[in-house]
């Protein structure tokens, strides 16, 4: 579920890290989406109303089926390349945090009949949330709706988050969707976060990188793994007495956190039983993954027409209208993703490396830049090819 | 600070009709030099180059370098309020939080000033690289504008490609196809500025999004020629010359058509 109040913690200590794009900005960008964590969201989200879920006739849940095609054309029409990553087998690591989860579970089921018996429909609809499960076949019918639409789909050995920061620190993608904020963790260079909220909201897309990350907050991406095992994680506890502020002064000030347990009164924070610290570092640094380079190349194809309507209107009961609305706005969306971006032709103006304050001092220099080459263009003629003007 | 004094107002207005479809906000860029903006729409698929040389103005004045984030959609309800004969003045500061706009009518009996809110906007440049065309073409802008709106009307991407017999524009769309050839036209009875002229050292053809295309052709008043540049596989160039001022450029990127290959991305 990520790290704890690390959204905050950047914003106080990095706010260049991050910034909100639009959408549109993504096209033609390969994107890596966890698409376990949004079938999750889904389940939670789309079309619920107290304690239903969106079924169809025979009472199977189709709320993942419906979120995921709906928001995958929506990405596909913004001219963007998704590529679904799906959980493998969880780590070990986080059986601690399983069993958390499935106590909570078992106690919001308690909850739930308490708040039907009394009535309480804020309540049952508090609960049942918490009471959602992703079964295998969830899964699984994601799996064959995607390929159906034509986008690729990969398996990841374990943690789909792991994977997703493996494609994309060797830039196969540009950046991961995901809300968690555990995957800058394993080394993803940049998420976007909200890419999936649905077009209803307007929400626009919230893009963090690492490197301004690091450089904000001044620190090593060991110490940022560090200060994000104390500020609480999936895999193990936390410290008492520890939160977030507290863990980037220590490890700001001790480097590590062997020496931060050195300075602390063990007293006052207790450290808890599994707070194995270094596996934790490991699994972040290196995760079970599929190298980068043993990945087939992804191939994004017309949508299987017929399969979609044999799977969503005659197994799943969806409208056929619906789904041959989709199909054609999936199919209009091809030849936008043959439209080039600028940014591949043209490099970038280099930046300064200071983040944040001296702005002014940061614009003046790249306009001089700029400046200086359009007027280049104006004044010089070499013989060869031809020039304008 | 900054002071630049412009005897044709109009044309600032005509230049920010030129941009206001693409781009919402933009650096204006002020130097010794003279004013300068690049900016990119939101999905990067265009970008705008804008050059107004020093010597274009009546006055000018600039110390230091300075940006100067605008609102465009603001800065065109503001230019509104100028009529087309006045003179225009921009003033400000070394790091302003406004820039003010003076209008001063052609009789000078009518003096307006506003003043406009800076923004700081975190665009990202890029450096045009200072290239040689392998295909240049001039024609008159107005027959440009008409073609890039008569290939909208059938379809939405248009294929470019140059010889040295003219160049050729087609379309495809649900109704049909369409294609316009456009012959060098060397005749001496033209005027410079109605003359067609193709220059080649190689052919050239590629696809481009006719959305774009139609939102550059929003230049022509500025210009009565319209000069297109194309290099194989690269950005086209579309120049509008603005006369004894400098220019207003689009770089449009080009339709990929290989669509299975996913392309080259970077990070």
């Amino acid at each position: 579920m990520g790290i704890k109040n690390l959204k905050k913690l950047i914003s106080d200590h990095a706010p260049g890290a991050f910034k909100d794009m639009p959408l549109d900005a993504y096209f033609s960008r390969i994107v890596a989406i966890d698409a376990s964590m949004h079938i999750y969201q889904f389940m939670a989200v789309v079309g619920r109303s107290g304690e239903d879920q969106l079924t169809n006739e025979h009472g199977e849940v189709t709320s993942h089926l419906q979120g995921m095609m709906h928001r995958t054309s929506r990405l596909l029409q913004a001219g963007i390349k998704p590529v679904y990553v799906f959980d493998g087998k969880p780590p070990e690591m986080k059986s601690g945090e399983l069993s958390k989860r499935r106590a909570a579970r078992e106690q919001a089921v308690e909850k739930l009949k308490e708040a039907k018996e009394s009535g309480d429909a804020a309540a049952v609809e508090k609960y049942s949330k918490r009471d959602l499960k992703v079964t295998k076949e969830h899964n699984e019918e994601c799996k064959r709706l995607l390929r159906l639409m034509g986008v690729p789909v990969i398996e990841a050995p374990c943690e789909a988050e792991a994977q997703c920061a493996e494609l994309c620190k060797h830039g196969l993608v540009y950046s991961v969707a995901t809300e968690d904020m555990d995957c800058l963790c394993f080394g993803t260079t940049r998420q976007s976060r909200h890419m999936m909220a649905p077009a209803s909201q307007k929400k626009d897309v919230q893009e963090f990188q690492i490197d301004k990350v690091l450089e904000g907050m001044d620190i090593t991406m060991d110490q940022f793994i560090d200060i994000c095992i104390l500020c609480g994680c999936d895999y193990c506890g936390t410290i008492r007495g520890i939160g977030p502020k507290k863990s980037f002064d220590l490890i700001k000030k001790h480097k590590c956190i062997e020496k931060v347990l050195e300075n602390i009164d063990l007293t006052k924070n207790k450290v808890p039983e599994n707070f194995d610290y270094e596996q934790v570092r490991r699994l972040f640094k290196a995760p079970e993954i599929t190298p980068a380079t043993e990945c087939s190349p992804f191939k994004w194809t017309a949508p299987d027409e017929e399969g979609l309507i044999a799977f969503m209107v005659d197994e799943k009961s969806f409208n056929l209208e619906r789904i041959q609305s989709v199909i054609k706005k999936v199919k209009a969306s091809k030849s936008k993703s043959t439209q080039g971006r600028l940014d591949s032709f043209f490099s970038a103006a280099p930046r300064k490396p200071a983040a944040g304050l001296s702005l002014g001092g940061k614009k003046g220099a790249n306009k001089a830049g700029a400046f200086g080459k359009s007027t280049g263009v104006t004044k010089t003629k070499k013989s060869g090819g031809i020039r304008l003007g | 600070m900054f002071e630049a004094r412009l005897l044709q107002g109009n044309l600032l207005k005509k230049v920010l009709d030129s941009i206001k479809d693409i781009i919402t906000e933009g650096n204006f860029d002020c130097s010794p030099n003279g004013l300068s903006l690049q900016a990119m729409d939101s999905s990067h698929v265009s970008l705008i180059d804008i050059l107004l040389e020093s010597e274009g103005f009546e006055h000018y004045r600039c110390d230091r370098n300075i940006p100067m984030g605008l609102n465009i959609t603001n800065l065109v309800k503001m230019l509104k309020c100028a009529g087309s004969d006045d003179i225009v003045t921009i003033k400000c500061e070394d790091k302003p939080d406004n820039v003010t706009f003076l209008f001063e009518s052609k009789d000078n009996d009518k003096i307006s000033d506003f003043e406009m809110k800076t923004m700081t906007i975190d665009d990202e440049h890029l450096l045009v690289p200072d290239q040689t065309y392998t295909a240049v073409v001039k024609m008159p802008s107005a027959e440009f504008q008409r073609l890039c709106r008569d290939m909208s009307a059938i379809g939405d991407t248009v294929h470019i490609s140059v010889t040295k017999e003219g160049v050729r524009f087609s379309t495809t769309g649900d109704m049909g196809t369409a294609n316009i050839t456009v012959r060098p036209n060397p005749s001496a009875d033209l005027k410079d500025e109605e003359r067609t002229e193709v220059q080649i050292t190689e052919p050239v053809s590629a696809s481009f999004a006719l959305r774009y295309l139609n939102s550059f052709t929003k230049a022509t008043p500025l210009s009565p020629t319209v000069t297109l540049g194309m290099v194989p596989n690269l950005p086209v160039v579309v120049e509008y010359k603005i006369a004894d001022m400098g220019h207003v450029r689009y770089y449009l990127a080009p339709k990929i058509e290989d669509e299975e290959n996913g392309g080259a991305i970077e990070a």
